[in-house]
């Protein structure tokens, strides 16, 4: 067990738990699914762990962690992503690179989601966190909301239409006061 | 813009998996070409990451909590859960070894979704719902009453106070809703992790608290140790060492003042626990009900009438299950009394029942009449000074030449504080005939300081927890406090104490 090194848990441990949102964003602008992203990024946080040493502590672990992210999806994309409806490795690079530096307005489009999310009634708000669970199958859940499994999909594009509207609207508001 | 609506909808189609080859070849091309697509893209994918980490953050939320106090209803829900089947990962050991047990511990990360039980419940104190031995899995709890210690499967010790609301996301992460939390970590479970809906502690290898009242920010307290702290929305990452405090607001987030005894520590739920079984709390209840017939009575507050005196704190759990105490917490905080009127006391017993914080320098006020004046003379203050000692001071009593007392007021000797964290009795006797003021803590005679001038106390309008004239904190809890007409002997007092004590 390697549990003597305990400052070296601690260091990663801080690290991580700041990045841990924007890494998983990272990661999902450039794979298909959720699914996808999800098992990429847990191969992303196990590289970034061993490979902490390497870590210069001037760095800046945001860009050290998507500089490794971004070669995890280009090597799951090599090995996995033939099979797959994916985008092609030109594209995926090109939105890695400008999502990389667009990370800060990223950010600032994720904290709008969380007072955009909040102002949506609790029971739509509670439909999409129930699409969102892993184990879900979206026929299920449409026919317990009433909808066919189509109109469950046009629901939730609308949904997400409207609150990607809505943090467009409060980014531009808090930018002109 | 319909044109943006449907690159929209192809992005949608995309990102559920229900893309086929052609849309994709579109996709593509469109991206490839078309900066403005590729922002549109980015920022979809963007708000999918957020969803799917808002669902992550309530999974399960949804569910309305199952009252548990039947106890089939728990089964039946931990039987749903176990059905539940979890996709297994793929791991290869080697990967397991290197990530090390803390890393897989991570509360950010699902997938060591491991076994249904998380804890056990080690220790309860009158909560009606859970007993020792019982084991927790995901299922969410609402306790109403008492205190319950658990301990997860990687040994980190967690008390919770009632009321509380809570559940484990996984053996490293618990999410409390609201209530009072304690945690005792040690090293093989480095990275526990409370949530809160302010935020979130993540233990470096402490003892630290989180008090997350059922509205409002939560606070975290570290009581040793380290542990990072994170407000939900702010983002920013804070290092809290031991004595230090912060409130978990929305955005940043603020350091707030330490309190310590704000929290039932492990081990001391054993003792309370033990106390119950032994039929303390009808003791208790007979004990009062007999003061209440004592002829001397002036004022006898258990704080458990519904009707809520006037003044500025909260109602928290006392000493029982489910009983209310008073909690101040900010400077100023205080309830308002009016008892024993104009008339002179020449013998005047105070006890109370309190927990409290090493803070609210200069004085802890236990009892403070309003003013300080001549015109007053025998006004009353009773306080906990900066040296954790208790003080009887009576307006223009004077202290005999033989007292020891440097301060010139009658002190008491033994820090209160001695137990700190615990529920302890105080109590003090004045005798204006014989001249004297006695200390008691704990039932136990402390001290006596004898004066040259003794006036009948005069009582009145008076604030618990402050003094109308000066800010004064009394930090902590206070539960029951007895003000009585004469002067109690040794006896008396050490019969409050024992039927009063919530410990075994």
């Amino acid at each position: 067990m390697l549990m003597s090194d305990t400052s070296r848990h601690t260091r990663f441990l801080r690290e991580f738990a700041c990045h841990e949102e924007a890494i998983r964003a990272y990661v999902r602008r450039l794979v298909p699914t959720r699914c996808d992203a999800d098992d990429i990024f847990q191969e992303i946080a196990i590289v970034l762990w061993e490979k902490l040493d390497e870590f210069r502590q001037e760095e800046n672990f945001r860009s050290w962690a998507f500089g490794i992210a971004r070669y995890k999806v280009l090597s799951w994309l090599r090995d996995k992503g033939r099979r797959r409806m994916v985008l092609d490795a030109d594209v995926i690079e090109l939105i890695a690179e400008e999502s990389e530096r667009e990370d800060p307005y990223l950010e600032m489009q994720r904290k709008a989601f969380d007072s955009c999310f909040d102002k949506i009634p609790a029971e739509h708000q509670q439909l999409m966190t129930a699409a969102y669970q892993p184990n879900v199958t979206i026929q299920e859940l449409a026919a317990t909301s009433g909808r066919t499994k189509a109109g469950f999909y046009q629901w939730l594009y609308r949904m997400r239409q409207m609150l990607l509207e809505c943090i467009q609207r409060t980014i531009a508001s808090e930018a002109n006061p | 813009m319909t044109n943006q609506t449907e690159f929209q909808r192809l992005v949608q189609d995309y990102l559920e998996g229900r893309a086929n080859a052609d849309q994709v070849a579109q996709l593509n091309d469109r991206l490839r070409e078309d900066a403005e697509a590729r922002r549109l893209f980015r920022e979809i994918m963007n708000l999918d990451s957020a969803l799917h980490q808002a669902s992550m953050r309530d999974a399960n939320a949804p569910h309305p909590l199952p009252s548990l106090t039947d106890s089939s209803e728990l089964t039946s829900s931990a039987r749903s859960q176990n059905a539940r089947v979890h996709p297994v990962r793929r791991w290869g050991v080697s990967i397991l070894a290197v990530a090390a047990t803390l890393l897989l511990a991570f509360c950010g990360l699902p997938w060591l979704m491991g076994p249904q039980q998380y804890a056990t419940v080690e220790d309860a104190a009158g909560v009606r719902n859970l007993s020792t031995g019982d084991r927790v899995g995901r299922e969410p709890y609402q306790i109403d009453t008492g205190t319950i210690e658990l301990v997860t499967g990687r040994g980190a010790r967690v008390v919770i106070e009632a009321p509380a609301s809570f559940r484990f996301e996984s053996e490293q992460c618990l999410r409390l809703n609201y209530g009072r939390l304690a945690a005792d970590v040690p090293e093989t479970a480095h990275g526990f992790t409370v949530l809160t809906s302010s935020g979130k502690a993540i233990d470096l290898g402490t003892k630290f608290g989180v008090d997350a009242p059922e509205a409002g920010e939560a606070e975290i307290h570290v009581f040793e140790g380290e542990v990072v702290a994170q407000s939900t929305d702010g983002g920013n990452l804070r290092n809290l060492r031991s004595g230090e405090a912060f409130r978990l607001q929305t955005v940043e987030g603020k350091v707030s003042a330490f309190r310590s005894a704000a929290f039932i520590q492990p081990g001391e739920v054993t003792s309370l626990d033990a106390a119950l079984r032994a039929g303390q709390v009808e003791r208790a209840h007979l004990a009062t009900e007999k003061l209440r017939q004592d002829p001397s009575l002036i004022a006898l507050l258990d704080f458990e009438s519904s009707s809520r005196r006037p003044g500025v704190y909260r109602m928290v759990q006392g000493r029982w299950p489910g009983s209310q105490a008073a909690e101040f917490v900010n400077v100023g905080d205080h309830m308002k009394l009016d008892v024993g009127g104009d008339e002179p006391w020449p013998q005047l017993t105070l006890a109370a029942w309190v927990r409290l914080d090493h803070l609210g320098e200069p004085y802890q006020s236990l009892l403070h009449t309003d003013g300080w004046d001549d015109v007053n003379a025998g006004q009353v203050h009773w306080m906990v000074t900066r040296l954790m000692t208790m003080r009887l001071a009576l307006r223009n009593n004077r202290l005999a030449p033989e007292a020891s007392t440097k301060a010139g007021f009658p002190d008491s000797i033994t820090d209160v504080s001695s137990e700190k964290g615990r529920w302890v009795h105080l109590a003090a006797v004045y005798d204006a005939d014989e001249k004297i003021v006695r200390f008691f803590l704990n039932g136990q005679f402390d001290g006596e300081t004898k004066l040259s001038v003794a006036l009948p106390a005069k009582l009145g309008p008076a604030q618990i927890g402050n003094w109308n004239t000066n800010d004064r904190t009394l930090s902590g809890r206070i539960d029951e406090m007895l003000i009585l007409g004469r002067a109690m002997d040794d006896e008396e007092v050490k019969a409050l104490f024992e039927s009063g004590n919530p410990y075994r």
